[in-house]
């Protein structure tokens, strides 16, 4: 009788202990990317021919026009609203013409694609004559983020100090998931194995072989990751091992992407590739989809069902984002529309409502982005809303659903089964949780996918199941922060999107299981089950990764050493 | 690319408006998170071994109805009556019973609390037990006056809401619950519903209450008519019959003597719309909740009927009409009162968790009758009993009281409902009972004695 109360003080202590630990390890990891951050000075600058004026410029990618949006506006009527753009590759500063009136001229002479412009380069547009000269007098002119305002070289932890915390979370976990009320054996631990073998070999590659300095937000991934792989223990071994060899696949997805898209404009290069790729995708997925939970998303290949809708998340975020320069040409905005609409129609073709929304979603993000009219975005919104009371029409278990919104409990044996259970167990787990694999929940069906934030609430306490969702949603400000000194406009949106389209993904999940929302269907990212799920989840961290200028920096400065 | 890091705002809007999402989310979950867990279907309640660590639950004199023994069993009431009697407001060992306490405040027994959840270990538990404002001899005395008929009978005190009295039959004996099969189904049929709660009855003669006060309100010189009654009165070509002649009576007498000609004619002089008024002021129609659990709406409702011969019925508690029990004690309850009831209500815990839910006091309901409606209601509910059911030997343990009884008639090959419903008058039992009878034949005899144990039982073992 002692030993046993003794045995359940540990047991519920370590159960206290789980949510403050994760606590900690998400405030850590966004205390180091808040920390590393260079300080922000003028590149180069534009030097007014004649005169002593010095425009500062700021950004890897500038547009030079008349118009007071303009990152260097001329108060010239010969210049064009949006003129040409500045922009800096690893060759030097190149200047590109974006189809002004009265053309741009470097040393004199008329440019037509992207030219070359050293220092002490004239650059003529319109009636206006700049010379390029070097920054470096200049103070630090851009106000830096506030998510930067303790900007230092260091992190606030040593990222291998951060995989230590993670790889103790998920120890804990593990010892949770051995001794459940049902079984107790030691096999979670085989799982707890693989996984960090996984994640710590991914964080040596990164920073040997790759020489990253940093490592927070795929630290952040990798704590998501293990806790929905250790959270199937106890569900099905087999899916836990088809989960984190998803997982490793997706790393593999992630390091590929990085190295993909460091050069933006062999992206755009391979653009119209991609696109033909994800429509043939979802094309094969209309015609060979078979149906499970209501939607035909799915492609069985032998005993392997994989979700292409999910990889073409990734695919849109790459046609939706572009350079400066290729970004105001109408054929490519163009292209995104028509590729877009595909993507929606075919997912509602299929029934993926959930998935339509979030692609939905995202294309009002790139659209705004990218136009910055709100109209677009409005009449975007009232066309959705139109399709959307016709879906309600034609797809009865839709319209149910809507219609036990906000009834739960009036519904809690037929539309809203999902739901009301949610909700009782996020309740039962109180603050700290029933423990890893003790939950009733799991007996539900979609509760590792669908319902994951019940199933994490009700194992580990809705403050674990709060703060993962946090770590969602802090990427989006992430996201934002870093988009300053990105290299290119296709980092600043295609992180700002990816971040978005979690985020998005991310609340239809929360609030569709919790009946804020009358959707269900879409996953958790990183923690929900599903291979194809975590795949995609990965390669749209690879653009917020992108963004941030130091994950290609680092390795330029080695690159430096060697040819000196 | 100044514009585009402008414009990204957006995605901040986006990300804000889902913060402000999971804000809301966090609320519900502090503040509902008692509801949530209190589901028939949570496994961490209703597993087998579920009130294993449950709390005791007592009576208003602390007698034990059920308490958990040292070898984790689940042990109810030593005496069999009391067991049965009180099976739907206690509950068994299963979450069957919806609405009985075993079910619906299983958490706060086995000591759930949002900080812990239910996964605390049993050695570490601490668990809670729960009082009832219910009298355990009283609702035995009531049980057996049932006679083993299907039924419903409700006492509460009319100035603190104290439900005392609460049994609805068919019942089971909570510590050996049947197993329900085929054979025997119908023995058991709505077993699992508390009839005082969850069940509407067709109301007969006691709806005349309602048919008296929407007249009294609309007709000036109600009580200067008179009226004839030659047993038979058509409407529509359709009869509506007495049991007997009345001859030439007024309106307190007709009351008394429940003349199904003078109030069906009332019925339909007073038309659909006050009729409908009065109804819904009284209670009909409206979900009212007594300890957390919303009861079964009472019924009056014309939209079906197709003339006035159907109205007619109506003003007499039949047609569509149905009146819940509990809702039956607490209209008069707001008679007895003056007008405005007081809600009655079940568990007397000073849990913080009970009492945040709000089930543990009585609470102001809305005004049901104007004050000089409710007195003259008093008054010919008082001469009813003063005149005829005393004079036919019912009295409720010596005081005096206001009542009317109903004769539901519910269909051609069965016994009607027997109904009484009403209140006594004394200032140290202030009780309103309603009882039905299912196939019990004339109120009177049927749920009058039922009442009358009950509240014998009251006065007697105070």
């Amino acid at each position: 009788m002692g030993f046993q109360v003794f045995l359940d003080i540990a047991v519920v202590a370590l159960r206290f202990l789980l949510p403050i630990y994760a606590v900690v390890i998400v405030y850590q990891c966004y205390a180091s990317m808040r920390r590393h951050r260079r300080p922000e000075k003028p590149l180069v600058t534009l030097e007014l021919k004649g005169t002593e004026q010095q425009i500062p410029v700021l950004f890897w990618e500038n547009s030079i026009g008349r118009s007071k949006g303009s990152d260097i506006c001329v108060a010239d009527p010969a210049v064009s609203r949006d003129h040409c753009v500045l922009l800096r590759r690893q060759e030097g500063w190149l200047i590109s013409d974006i189809g002004s009136k009265g053309g741009t001229y470097v040393n004199g002479k008329k440019c037509r694609d992207r030219t070359q412009v050293l220092v002490d380069d004239e650059i003529t547009v319109g009636s206006t004559t700049f010379v390029l000269k070097r920054g470096d007098e200049f103070q630090d002119r851009i106000r830096p983020s506030w998510f930067f305002s303790k900007a230092s070289n260091k992190g606030s932890l040593q990222p291998y100090k951060l995989m230590l915390l993670i790889t103790f979370f998920h120890l804990f976990m593990t010892v949770e998931a051995c001794f459940t009320n049902e079984v107790q054996d030691f096999t979670p631990f085989s799982i707890f194995i693989c996984l960090e073998l996984v994640l710590w070999g991914f964080f040596l590659v990164s920073t040997y072989a790759f020489k990253r300095i940093n490592f927070e937000l795929e630290a952040l991934a990798s704590f998501l990751t293990g806790i929905g792989v250790i959270l199937l223990v106890r569900q099905e071994m087999r899916s836990a091992y088809v989960q984190l060899i998803a997982a490793g696949i997706g790393i593999v997805l992630f390091c590929f992407l990085v190295k993909f898209i460091e050069n933006p404009d062999r992206v755009n290069s391979w653009r119209m590739a991609i696109m033909i790729g994800a429509v043939g995708l979802l094309l094969v997925n209309l015609v060979f989809g078979t149906v499970q939970y209501g939607a035909a998303n799915w492609i069985r290949i032998g005993s392997i069902s994989i979700q292409p809708s999910e990889f073409v998340k990734v695919a849109y975020i790459f046609v939706g984002a572009a350079a400066l320069d290729k970004l105001q040409t109408k054929r490519n905005f163009l292209e995104f529309i028509v590729f877009s609409a595909i993507c929606v129609g075919a997912l509602a073709l299929m029934g993926d409502f959930g998935t339509a929304l979030i692609f939905f979603a995202t294309f009002l993000l790139i659209a705004f982005m990218r136009s910055g009219d709100f109209k677009t975005v409005l009449l975007a919104l009232v066309s959705v809303v139109f399709a959307g009371t016709i879906v309600l029409k034609f797809k009865p278990y839709v319209a149910d659903r809507f219609a036990a919104w906000g009834h739960v409990w009036e519904h809690a044996q037929d539309s809203a089964y999902q739901q009301a259970r949610v909700l009782t167990y996020t309740a039962s787990g109180g603050l700290c949780g029933v423990g890893v694999g003790n939950s009733y929940l799991k007996y539900v069906g979609a509760s590792e996918s669908d319902l994951v934030f019940g199933l994490v609430a009700e194992e580990m306490g809705v403050i674990v199941a709060f703060t993962i969702a946090i770590a969602i949603v802090g990427l989006a400000f992430y996201a934002r922060a870093i988009t300053t000194r990105s290299r290119s406009t296709f980092y600043s949106i295609s992180a700002c999107c990816a971040a978005g389209l979690m985020v998005i993904q991310l609340a239809l999940n929360v609030f569709g299981a919790t009946d804020i929302l009358p959707l269900t269907g879409v996953t958790f990212p990183f923690v929900s089950a599903g291979g194809s799920s975590i795949i995609a989840c990965w390669g749209l961290l690879a653009f917020i990764k992108a963004a941030d200028e130091r994950t290609y920096a680092a390795k330029r400065l080695s690159k430096h050493k060697e040819e000196r | 690319m100044k514009r585009i890091m402008t414009r990204s705002f957006l995605i901040l809007i986006v990300t804000l408006a889902v913060v402000a999402g999971m804000c809301l989310l966090a609320f519900r979950v502090v503040t509902q998170n008692d509801q949530w867990v209190a589901q028939p279907y949570n496994g961490h309640v209703a597993s087998s071994n579920g009130l294993a660590q449950a709390g005791s639950i007592t009576d208003r004199d602390e007698v034990v109805l059920a308490y958990t023994n040292d070898n984790e069993e689940r042990v109810y009431h030593e005496d069999f009556a009391t067991r049965c009697a009180l099976m739907h407001v206690v509950g068994d060992n299963s979450l069957n019973i919806s609405t009985a306490v075993q079910s619906m405040y299983r958490g706060e027994l086995t000591g759930y609390s949002f900080v812990f959840g239910l996964g605390v270990p049993k050695s570490l538990r601490t668990n809670n037990s729960i009082e009832l404002t219910v009298d355990a001899d009283a609702c035995k005395a009531a049980y057996e006056a049932m006679g083993g008929k299907d039924g419903a009978c409700v006492v509460y005190n009319y100035k603190t809401g104290e439900v005392l009295v609460d049994i609805s039959t068919p019942t089971y004996d909570p510590q050996n619950p049947p197993e329900i099969n085929e054979d025997n189904e119908d023995e058991y049929d709505g077993v699992y519903l508390d009839n005082v709660m969850s069940s509407s009855y067709t109301p007969g003669s006691i709806f005349k209450i309602i048919t008296a006060a929407c007249a009294i309100e609309n007709i000036p010189d109600i009580y200067e008519r008179t009226f004839q009654c030659s047993g038979e009165y058509d409407i529509d070509g359709e009869p509506i019959t007495c049991e007997n002649a009345h001859g030439t009576i007024d309106f307190t007498t007709a009351f008394a003597q429940s003349c199904n000609v003078v109030f069906a004619q009332l019925a339909v002089e007073l038309g659909e719309e006050k009729m409908t008024e009065t109804a819904t002021k009284m209670g009909f129609n409206k979900s009212f909740e007594v300890s957390g659990v919303t009861l079964s709406k009472s019924v009056y409702n014309l939209e079906n009927a197709l003339g006035d011969n159907q109205i007619g019925w109506s003003g007499i508690g039949q047609f569509e009409d149905l009146a819940n029990p509990m809702h039956m004690a607490i209209m008069c309850g707001a008679i007895a009162q003056g007008g405005t009831p007081v809600t009655p209500y079940l568990l007397d815990s000073d849990s913080s968790l009970l009492q945040k839910l709000g089930v543990t006091k009585a609470k102001q309901s809305e005004q049901m009758l104007s004050a000089d409606t409710a007195t003259k209601l008093q008054e010919l509910m008082r001469s009813t009993a003063d005149y005829y059911y005393n004079a036919r030997g019912l009295t409720m343990g010596g005081l005096n009281f206001c009542a009317k009884t109903g004769t539901a008639e519910t269909g051609e090959d069965k016994a009607p409902n027997g109904w009484i419903v009403g209140f006594t008058e004394d200032e140290n039992h202030p009780y309103a009972f309603a009882v039905v009878v299912e196939e019990g034949g004339y109120g009177i005899s049927a749920a009058g004695p039922v009442a009358s144990a009950a509240i014998s039982s009251l006065v007697n073992n105070p």
